[in-house]
């Protein structure tokens, strides 16, 4: 390796360069950097899948009491035990066994017919038609209603849920939205999951939310009770929150990776047998979630460089799992290569629990999907793709099926907002917005009261019966910024970055770990 | 070296020189036997790794502990002779095991 060339290896999750492809970056990591060390962001990371899989299984040099994602280690954040994914054992251990009592595999198959269903329901509509969107259409929705039949919502108080989807469905890709329309649907949503709660508890069933009412549970101390209101609210949030948005990327990198794959799309078409095989493939390939982050917990020696106590480590899981030692041609998809374990679940104590149900989501899409559609091409020109710290992948994936016009004329992009009645006048920012965050389990509203001091805002935000004070207003143009530290369901920091339009703002809400979540806010 | 004989679900077998003291699912893994998947790499929180032990070898392969039992309970496709191969760990007494694999992990 030349000084030169290592000079040049720059990798953080931020830099926006790399994420259409961060490929070539990986792989030089792997053979040039096996031990990176970002000096900007004061991170370590690690790039083969061996050192990745032993930092994972040490789970007393790795911890996770501060969560997996980098930002939250550096702040050094710290969440109620029953955020079982941000904490280490015994914690981790008495809601872990817990869960594993109760998102069983068993539990998970028992969804499968309803999951096909909502496929179907889905898909059927679009056929004789030339385009659909993997994930306005398939990916946005199935995950977060896979995760409601396992909690055992019932399909009655889905329907208010199931309309604002099929109105969703029913909108063809490239059409604006109806956005007042839709946020009327998704208020009446709101029945409210704590109402659903209470329901549940008097009307007991074989689901996941009667089990987690009802089941005795050693707490990490040792005392047998049930759980608490906010034990079982956290516990929903951390599952929804690490099952959705997650599901959703691999059905995008599904539509996107067998387009670019049609010889291997005709293989599996022939042979849908090969469809498990498939979906570990794409997983290896594209995982949903391309890193994890631990703290280091020891001074410790690795790859010849000293790695302080209280160092944040990224375990680059994307570049591990095409690490050449272990996959033969890594950068290959290659649905017919040696099967091997990957990394997309994770490892160790907290690999994904729920990776039975987004297997199964990903087999029953590629099998009700290839069905109905056994050619498609990605219309780049409208495909949207993002990454936050948690995951990569499509907000938008249109593509073609049948046949592509000649002479297409691409519609008009989807505008964010309804248009404002008047313009040009600038809305007064101060006073009271309604908020709404399309969460994980459904949409939360909250009540953002603005005040102004002369250039700066200050303000309260009132949502899930407490308010509490906003921070780092900023409007740059017709960009809007905040924070919010909310306490409820859960303390956790949510940063609010949004474009004005008219007396409407669109944008997206970042909580933390649980990941970032569409949100409007309205001016009253 | 003491051996362990895999049968995949469709009768494909698989005889691995395996190493004491590493389990039998990593045994597995190392030697690249399909159908042993081990996500959580042995921790017992994952249920990919099941296997049926064949009865002739039920004693000496010991009996499930605790944390699998409790896995195994909501596993698919258990039997009396399921064990999570990760807690299996190789001696020279297995020697011969023979384990036969389920027809999916998952
Ligand atoms: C393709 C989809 C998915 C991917 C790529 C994925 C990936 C992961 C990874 C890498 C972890 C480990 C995090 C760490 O070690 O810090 C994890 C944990 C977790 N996942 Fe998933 N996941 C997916 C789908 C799901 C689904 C569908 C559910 C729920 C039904 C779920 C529930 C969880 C939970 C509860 C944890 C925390 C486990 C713990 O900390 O002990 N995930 N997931
Ligand atoms: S490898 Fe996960 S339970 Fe055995």
């Amino acid at each position: 390796m030349n000084s030169a060339a290592a000079q040049s290896i720059s990798w953080d999750p931020y830099n926006t360069d790399l994420i259409p492809n961060p490929y070539p970056m990986y792989k030089r990591l792997r053979e040039e950097m096996p031990l990176y060390y970002n000096e900007e962001h004061d991170f370590y990371a690690i790039s083969r899948y061996a050192d990745i899989e032993a930092t994972l299984r040490d789970r007393d040099l790795f911890s996770s009491a501060h969560g997996d994602i980098l930002e939250f280690i550096k702040a050094k954040s710290v969440m109620p035990d029953s955020v079982f994914i941000h904490q280490d054992p015994p914690k981790h251990t008495a809601y872990r066994s817990l869960m594993q009592r109760i998102i069983t595999p068993k539990r998970m198959f028992a969804v499968e017919q309803d999951i096909r269903a909502l496929c179907a329901r889905s898909l059927d509509h679009l056929v004789g038609g030339d385009r659909f969107d993997f994930i306005t259409n398939l990916g946005a929705e199935m995950p977060m209603r896979a995760v409601s039949m396992l909690l055992g919502i019932p399909e009655k108080d889905q329907t208010a849920i199931r309309e604002s989807v099929d109105a969703r469905m029913r909108t063809e890709a490239g059409k604006p939205i109806d956005l007042a329309n839709q946020q009327a649907i998704q208020q009446e949503a709101l029945a409210g999951f704590e109402e659903y709660i209470s329901w549940r508890e008097k009307n007991p069933s074989d689901d996941m939310m009667t089990e987690l009412l009802q089941t005795d549970f050693k707490d990490p101390e040792g005392v047998v009770r049930k759980l608490t209101r906010d034990e079982i609210s956290n516990i929903v949030n951390v599952v929804a929150g690490a099952g959705n948005e997650t599901t959703n990327r691999l059905i995008g990198w599904m539509g996107k990776t067998l387009s670019e794959h049609p010889d291997q799309r005709r293989d599996i078409v022939k042979n849908p047998a090969l469809i498990p095989a498939a979906i570990e493939e794409l997983l290896r390939y594209e995982p949903p979630g391309p890193f994890l982050a631990r703290e280091v917990m020891r001074d410790i020696e690795l790859h010849g460089k000293k790695i302080p106590k209280g160092a944040a480590m990224i375990m680059l899981v994307a570049a591990g799992n095409r690490d050449e030692s272990r996959f033969v041609d890594g950068d290959k998809f290659n649905i017919h290569r040696e099967q091997r374990p990957h990394m997309t679940f994770g490892q160790g104590i907290h690999v994904c629990i729920g990776a039975p149900l987004a297997r199964l989501e990903g087999r029953v899409a590629m099998e009700e999907v290839l069905k109905r559609f056994p050619e498609w091409e990605v219309d780049y020109d409208k495909a949207v793709m993002s990454s936050t710290s948690s995951v990569r992948g499509w907000d938008s994936l249109p593509v073609w099926i049948g046949s592509k016009p000649k002479n297409y004329v691409a519609p008009k992009p989807a505008a964010p907002a309804p248009a404002p009645a008047a313009p040009a006048a600038d809305v007064t920012l101060e006073g009271t917005w309604n908020v709404v965050v399309k969460g994980p389990t459904g949409p939360q509203p909250a009540v953002l009261t603005l005040e102004r001091n002369g250039d700066s805002f200050t303000g309260a935000q009132a949502g899930a019966g407490t308010s509490t004070p906003i921070a780092d207003f900023k409007k740059t143009g017709n960009k809007i910024y905040w924070v919010n530290h909310i306490t409820k369901p859960m303390k956790i920091k949510v940063e609010f970055t949004g474009e004005l339009s008219g007396n409407v703002i669109t944008g997206k809400a970042k909580a933390g770990f649980m990941g970032s979540y569409p949100f409007t806010a309205t001016k009253a | 070296m003491p051996k362990i004989l895999y049968i995949e679900h469709n009768g494909k077998e698989h005889v691995v020189d395996a190493d004491v003291g590493k389990s039998v699912m990593q045994n597995a893994l190392e030697n690249l036997v399909p159908g042993i998947i081990g996500d959580c790499g042995g921790a017992c929180s994952c249920a990919t790794c099941h296997g049926y032990i064949d009865p002739a070898w039920e004693g000496k392969a010991g009996s499930r502990n605790e944390n699998e039992e409790m896995m195994l309970d909501g596993a698919l496709r258990v039997e009396p002779n399921s064990r999570l191969t990760c807690q299996v760990i190789m001696t020279q007494e297995l020697d011969g095991l023979v384990v036969r694999l389920p027809e999916s992990q998952f």
